[in-house]
């Protein structure tokens, strides 16, 4: 058992505490390019996945990787989160996770 | 009386076995343990081996039994008898083994693959000083909201163990596959907000069940040997005469209220 190398659940707001750190986040995508993703934190505002996401891409996609500036993420696995998802849910996640209970997750 | 029960059977979940006692009389370590804990792996490497000799573990002062996690699955290699693999849900990785003894076993581990999100059922056991999972259920994930509800029940069912009693009034309901978002707002907005109307967690009495009820157990209406006739009822709630039929027939199946002398007269049970 290991828990030397967590990922710590982010949107946007969390994504600037992190930095340097691995992270993940779940993304609206907007804008694919072929080496980076534009896409929607879970709570609205705009983040930049960096790397090769897999093809098809869903409307959500996970991201886990290495935040790397205050509004970037270098994603080293991404997974597709389908078509319909509750952001709010998973954005309150994020902040408990990075809050009041920040002990059972880091 | 009826509303403590209620607020008893709707605790936690399904995850905090409640006794029907009074939650706040009951601290945490008294009550039983419960069947299954939504945990994450940073929890479990907390755990501490509890001294008996079932050699259970002992997270947040309860013994646990079996567990739930919820993550990816990767390292998957299938041996003779058994698969091992190792899951990682973002707070740690921890092994687990599933025990294939027959072909639904196989078909089940079969499905698995790397990198994939899933569901796991199992059973924590110490070997060599590591904590590994012996897994009965494994199933992978398709809506990925499970995710989200997996962690939110984990901190709810953390902080009812911390807490020495249960904040009264919420209702959480068990996720299922179908109904995940409607549930996890449920259970967020449940642990976020402390004020949780009281009405949500007597929802098995409609209104005018209620006002009956409470009419009959009036002192007024206890103190008569003889019950109350349902016109009275009637009159004094100003129902008409059917609904107030409709609604002692639900209370009497329920045992709230019995019949006195004749078919018309009700009494509450509570005197």
């Amino acid at each position: 058992m290991d828990t030397s190398n967590p990922a710590a659940f982010v949107n946007a707001e969390f994504l600037k505490q992190h930095v340097g750190r691995r992270v993940r986040a779940v993304v609206q995508v907007m804008q694919s390019d072929g080496d980076k993703v534009i896409g929607k934190s879970t709570d609205e505002q705009q983040l930049v996945v960096k790397g090769y996401p897999p093809s098809p891409l869903s409307t959500f996609v996970e991201v886990i990787g290495i935040a790397d500036t205050p509004q970037s993420i270098q994603a080293e696995t991404w997974t597709n989160f389908g078509d319909t998802f509750d952001v709010t849910s998973f954005d309150k996640v994020c902040r408990l996770a990075n809050g009041d209970s920040k002990h059972l997750f880091i | 009386m009826f509303g403590s029960s209620q607020l008893d059977s709707f605790s936690g979940g399904g995850f905090i076995s409640s006794q029907g006692a009074d939650p706040s009389r009951t601290s945490a370590k008294s009550r039983d343990s419960p069947p299954l804990l939504p945990l994450t792996v940073k929890q479990i490497s907390q755990a501490i081996q509890s001294s008996d000799e079932k050699s259970n573990f002992v997270i947040d002062g309860v013994d646990v039994n079996n567990v739930r996690l919820v993550g990816m699955a990767y390292k998957k290699s299938e041996r003779v008898t058994d698969v091992a693999f190792a899951i990682d849900d973002g707070t740690g990785r921890i092994e687990c083994i599933r025990w294939v003894n027959d072909a639904v076993d196989s078909k089940e581990v079969e499905e698995v693959s790397d990198g994939m999100y899933v569901r796991v059922h199992g059973h924590l056991k110490g070997f060599q000083g590591k904590i590994q999972l012996v897994v009965f259920a494994i199933r992978p994930i398709t809506d990925y909201n499970e995710v989200a509800t997996h962690f939110l029940e984990c901190i709810y069912v953390h902080h009812c163990y911390r807490k020495p009693q249960i904040q009264s009034g919420h209702s959480v309901s068990t996720p299922s596959q179908t109904d995940v978002p409607a549930a996890v707002s449920a259970s967020s907005s449940g642990h976020n907000s402390n004020q949780f109307s009281g009405n949500l967690s007597i929802d098995g009495l409609k209104g005018i069940e209620k006002s009956v009820i409470d009419y009959l157990e009036q002192p007024s209406s206890l103190a008569q040997e003889k019950g109350i006739h349902r016109n009275e009822i009637a009159q004094q709630l100003k129902v008409p005469l059917e609904k107030i039929m409709d609604a002692v027939a639900s209370l009497e199946s329920e045992g709230l209220v019995y019949s006195t002398i004749d078919e018309c007269h009700y009494k509450s049970t509570s005197a």
